[in-house]
């Protein structure tokens, strides 16, 4: 009884681990089925396509850990994309395949990943990872072997500089903090003096050194500026410290469910103050762990979805069947980042080369996206143009009643 | 100076969920002997059992605790039947290894069982405030503190005034002697561990409630804490790890009121350092305990 009991945990503790490793063993392909290593025709998302044709594309994704809910949508997004294009007749009439692999939101485990990709020949390119620290951990591998890594949401400044293998199509950290402080803290909240939390990583310290610049043009002052370790869950003792500066308004840089987090610290201590946050995006997760203490929250967005268009409330509706939950930026910038791609491998005609798509991003030109135009600078990233939304009545409105509001 | 009191008070508080944890992370050691990397996976899984209890059965908290606590309790018979039963007499590192393969194992099965995602726990408790002149103190708190004095209260009559508190007591000072007075061992380490780990569950679903979340995760971070005030105690005297607990949290606290708050761990593990070179046996009188 006791050696079935030995072998059955045993089984079960092999079994958890390569569930825990993710995709680095086993990933899911654009129609679902498992691994690389299974016929690609089955692993194609087009239906009876030449095995040999299929143009092979890795997505990078936390799919598990503390950026789940942005892992699983790059994971819904992308298959989305790759499912329209190979509906359309593909690549030149190649189908692209979509291999995702989870990176547990960790730079660690996507380097880790990044190395058995780049000795993948038949795959041409990659699209991900969700922060800028994996992204850049990742840069120089990818570098190094001439491949492309296509970001959706990385949006360090120094990420795309790194070789001239890195894109991203989310907009540049930088650009995002100065509007916020001038658009979103100085002319919409009108406030003179504000408390900053920001998570010590490399998006959050580029966020808060932007944000202080911006500040000192503006004339405003900053009365507490405090970092807390990325995946703190007890937030009560950073906000005692800037609450014992008597800010007026306190501004969260953090991700969704560290802003949820913080958001419930606020309301348990009984603090009384206009919160805003850069990092929450419209993220449907902030309302679904904070509840009625996330009331209020203003945050920025590059992208926000109007369902009174008909082409976004089609596309919101087959997100939802798919992901189960509400889309933020993140998901619309992975859908396009996957039609930049393949029209990276179209510019590329018969001989499609992890150098000719490298080639065809950065001669790329304006394209119009899902998210709107996307136009590669020199370095590879892009100008996003950014929107001021806030929770009321436990959904996210667009605000415009600011100077620049309406353009 | 009122931002200092403001602090300590709120180091207390935190210090009283570290000294739950270690409460239990002590009991469990004291009786098996054993060190065990489990425990945060046992608070894990006493909070996973209190939010589905919340879920779909009753938003009370005294079902909440009791759900916790039988999960974790089970969890313990588990650990114990997997990590400790057939290596007692083997060397300590085989257990020690074993309970962090365990540990592995129960937080991928949750990740698996339960998902990856944050989850908001219920709110069970009505939130209010007392003010006690520049302090705030919260309905959580409060509860928190109450619930650790109670628990450490009952453990201290469960240990002096029951035969089940003598028997532990007696495998804790030495298995060869308390069997040699015909108490079963195995038994009493059995009902020791899970004790512990039931403590343990309670504490994760404390935890819970106090952040408002919870995910497969949580039980990582507090894990270490509750490792690191045990240790400070002495490792196998429970006041004592309480003790350890609630100055891990107070010097947390006071300690971020100077320098920024990333460094709120070092100060706990700085602590623990320290104290480990000037007294190696814990802050707890006992000697020749430890395991």
């Amino acid at each position: 009884m006791k050696k079935w009991l030995s072998i059955v945990l045993a089984l079960a503790l092999c079994l958890t681990a390569l569930a825990g490793c993710g995709p680095k063993t086993p990933p899911e392909t654009t129609d679902g089925s498992k691994d690389t290593q299974a016929p690609p025709s089955q692993a194609s998302g087009t239906e009876g396509a030449p095995a040999a044709s299929e143009l092979k594309f890795a997505v990078l994704a936390p799919i598990t850990g503390n950026y789940a809910e942005f892992g699983k949508a790059f994971e819904v997004a992308t298959k989305m994309a790759a499912d329209e294009i190979n509906a359309e007749g593909g690549v030149n009439g190649r189908p692209i395949s979509l291999t995702v692999y989870d990176t547990k939101g960790d730079a660690t485990e996507s380097a880790d990943i990044a190395r058995q990709l780049v000795g993948q020949d038949d795959i041409m390119g990659v699209i991900g990872d969700f922060s800028s620290t994996a992204c850049m951990a990742d840069a120089p591998i990818f570098g190094d072997a001439g491949m492309v890594l296509l970001s959706p949401t990385a949006s360090h400044s120094d990420f795309t500089p790194m070789n001239d293998y890195m894109f991203s199509i989310m907009g540049r950290t930088d650009d995002e903090s100065r509007f916020f402080i001038s658009s979103l803290v100085k002319d919409y909240k009108g406030a003179d003096n504000i408390g900053i939390i920001y998570t010590n990583s490399d998006w959050g310290n580029q966020c808060n050194s932007s944000m202080m610049d911006q500040a000192a043009k503006d004339g405003l002052t900053v009365v507490a500026d405090e970092p807390y370790t990325e995946g703190e869950i007890d937030f009560t003792n950073v906000l005692n410290k800037v609450k014992n500066q008597n800010p007026e308004l306190l501004v969260l840089i953090m991700q969704t469910v560290d802003c949820a987090n913080a958001l419930n610290a606020i309301a348990q201590m009984g603090w009384d103050i206009d919160t805003v946050c850069q990092g929450a995006s419209a993220s449907q997760q902030v309302i679904e762990l904070a509840g009625e203490n996330a009331e209020g929250l203003c945050s920025t967005t590059s992208f926000f979805i109007d369902e009174n268009v008909p082409r976004e409330k089609e596309w919101l509706d087959k997100f939802v069947a798919g992901a189960g939950f509400t889309p933020t930026v993140h998901a619309a910038v992975a859908y396009d980042a996957v039609y930049i791609m393949a029209e990276a491998a179209k510019s590329c005609g018969d001989n499609v080369t992890r150098e000719g798509i490298r080639e065809g991003l950065a001669n790329l030109g304006e394209y119009i996206g899902f998210t709107g135009p996307i136009e590669f600078d020199e370095t590879g990233a892009i100008f996003r143009k950014v929107l001021i939304v806030q929770i009321e009545n436990g959904t996210y409105v667009r605000r415009t009643d600011y100077n620049y509001g309406n353009q | 100076m009122e931002y200092i009191l403001i602090q300590f008070v709120n180091g207390l508080c935190q210090g009283s969920i570290y000294a739950l944890m270690a409460i239990g992370y002590a009991s469990i050691v004291g009786v098996t002997g054993l060190v065990t990397f489990a425990y945060g996976e046992v608070m894990m899984i006493g909070a996973f059992a209190a939010y589905y209890t919340f879920q779909y059965f009753a938003d009370q908290l005294l079902v909440g605790i009791l759900a916790s606590f039988a999960a974790a309790a089970c969890m313990g018979f588990l650990v114990y039947k997997i990590c400790y039963e057939r290596f007692f007499d083997k060397p300590r590192h085989i257990s020690l290894i074993c309970t962090i393969g365990f540990s592995m194992l129960v937080k991928n099965l949750a990740q698996i069982l339960f998902g990856a995602n944050t989850k908001a726990m219920p709110s069970v408790i009505q939130n209010f405030f007392l003010d006690i002149g520049p302090v705030r103190i919260n309905a959580v708190q409060l509860i928190i503190v109450a619930t650790v004095i109670g628990l450490s209260g009952a453990l201290y009559l469960l240990f002096n005034k029951t035969q089940a508190g003598i028997r532990l007591r007696a495998v804790n000072q030495s298995r060869q002697a308390a069997a040699l007075v015909g108490i079963n061992v195995k038994r009493t380490i059995l009902f020791g561990n899970c004790l512990g780990c039931g403590i343990g569950g309670t504490a994760g679903m404390l935890l819970a409630i106090y952040y408002q979340s919870l995910s497969p995760t949580i039980g990582s971070t507090f894990g270490n804490k509750a490792f690191a005030s045990a240790v400070a105690g002495g490792m196998t005297s429970i006041p004592w790890a309480a003790g350890g607990g609630v100055l891990i949290g107070v010097i947390e606290n006071i300690g971020t009121a100077f320098l920024p708050n990333s460094y709120r761990d070092v100060f706990a593990f700085v602590f623990l350092f320290i104290v480990l070179l000037l007294r190696p046996e814990g802050l707890s009188k006992k000697e020749g305990i430890r395991p």
